[in-house]
């Protein structure tokens, strides 16, 4: 097993083990935005980078996605780090300005504000890290939304820039946005669950009890396929939401007395 | 539509249905109709297996790519460095502001494409335009825009002759 050195602290993890595990085996905070543990690290945002000492020179890495297979000295607080990271966040603040996420990171991070122009484009406050595509085209398989353009006019978008005729309305996207700019809506009154800023609208199961909106259908029938739970009981059970489930299952155990 | 999806199944076998071969297939595609439209990219997604985010992706990426048609006429305007000096951003502001066209774009009335490139080597006769090949040396905004107005009547008197 390779040991890591990071700023003096040593510490031991499996080849191949990226310098970010390291560190955190190691208790040293590493501020991250586009890492996730459900995803390949595509190491897009740049906010994690550190300094690996290669002997004659040192170098910046990204610590999401540096591998490591020998034994390697790092630097997670040298000067030279810590203001290529700083430098990165200003700019993402520039990108992001509105992103509270952001702010905090920012904050934790020591950085006042940004000295850079906010960008004023038609995908504002997204840092094109890239997560909400990986996510909707490994994890859920939809690939619903992806990157449109490139340079300076690169944005996450549905095809044609029209609500999206793939996505399921899982919300999966609005969950791993690191900036929050992706939101999952509800529309009580149309029964619809919108993935904002795409637009895409799917319409919700409702609880046959109470009315409550529980998921959208090709949610549900995504997650049978998946788990491959397919009874019929179990079926007429998803048409309640948790709250009615809750109470019929116990209003059957108490018919059946079984805690008598 | 299923003359279209002949053509897409025609293109298709050419690769051998390989989605390796999705850009050729995309620039065939788009030879046939002179831009890709939409329903096209979908049934193309649907042959190759693909999402048609992908194909989006694509076709947005790649300048070469467009996926709205072009307008009857193809006008550029040189704004390299010579030309930028010259007056070029000028002339095109000018075409923005009267014809509601952004560079890149296509005039509603789909009389022409307008195209900003960097340098069309005659930088001597700066600010240079094109129109549908023709080469119009030392322009200015209002002379551009006679030069496009003119485009305009001719337009409009062919389409007349058709109808007659």
């Amino acid at each position: 097993m390779p040991t890591v050195t990071i700023d003096g602290c040593e510490v031991k993890v499996k080849r191949d083990a990226t310098i970010l595990d390291a560190a955190r085996k190691a208790g040293i905070w590493i501020p991250t935005l586009c890492y996730h543990p459900a995803v390949p690290s595509e190491a897009t945002c740049r906010l994690c980078m550190v300094e690996l000492d290669r002997g004659e020179w040192k170098q910046l890495v990204t610590a999401c996605n540096y591998p490591v297979r020998r034994d390697i000295v790092v630097y997670v607080s040298s000067e030279r780090a810590k203001k290529a990271r700083r430098g990165v966040m200003e700019l993402l603040l520039a990108r992001a300005p509105e992103s509270q996420e952001l702010k905090a990171l920012a904050e934790r991070m020591g950085v006042k504000g940004t000295p850079y122009p906010n960008v004023t484009d038609s995908q504002r406050n997204c840092i094109l890290c890239g997560l909400c595509v990986q996510v909707c085209e490994q994890i859920i398989g939809k690939a619903a939304i992806s990157f449109a353009g490139r340079g300076a006019e690169r944005t996450v978008a549905a095809p044609f820039r029209q609500p999206s005729e793939d996505c399921i309305g899982c919300g999966a996207c609005a969950a791993i946005c690191p900036v929050g700019t992706i939101k999952v809506r509800l529309h009580k009154e149309q029964q619809e669950v919108e993935i904002s800023p795409f637009k895409s609208r799917v319409k919700l199961l409702v609880c046959q009890e109470c009315g409550t909106p529980i998921v959208s259908s090709e949610v549900s029938e995504q997650v049978l396929r998946k788990s491959q739970i397919d009874w019929q009981e179990f079926r007429e059970l998803l048409r309640l939401c948790p709250k009615c489930r809750r109470s019929q299952t116990s209003a059957r155990l108490r018919a059946a007395s079984v805690y008598k | 539509m299923p003359e279209d999806s002949e053509i897409i199944e025609q293109i298709v076998d050419r690769y051998d249905g390989d989605d390796g071969m999705l850009i050729p297939m995309m620039q065939d595609l788009q030879a046939e109709s002179g831009y890709l439209p939409a329903d096209q990219l979908r049934c193309l997604g649907r042959h190759l297996r693909l999402p048609l985010s992908r194909l989006y992706a694509v076709a947005t990426f790649y300048s070469s790519f467009r996926l709205a048609p072009k307008g009857a006429h193809e006008v550029t305007l040189c704004m390299g460095t010579v030309c930028y000096l010259k007056g070029s951003a000028s002339i095109s502001e000018a075409i923005t502001r009267e014809f509601q066209v952004e560079p890149g774009g296509t005039t509603r009335d789909r009389l022409f494409s307008f195209q900003a490139v960097n340098c069309m080597g005659a930088c001597a006769v700066a600010p240079v335009m094109t129109v549908d090949g023709k080469y119009y040396n030392g322009v200015s905004p209002a002379s551009a825009l006679e030069i496009l107005y003119g485009l305009t009547k001719e337009h409009v008197t062919a389409d007349k002759e058709e109808q007659t």
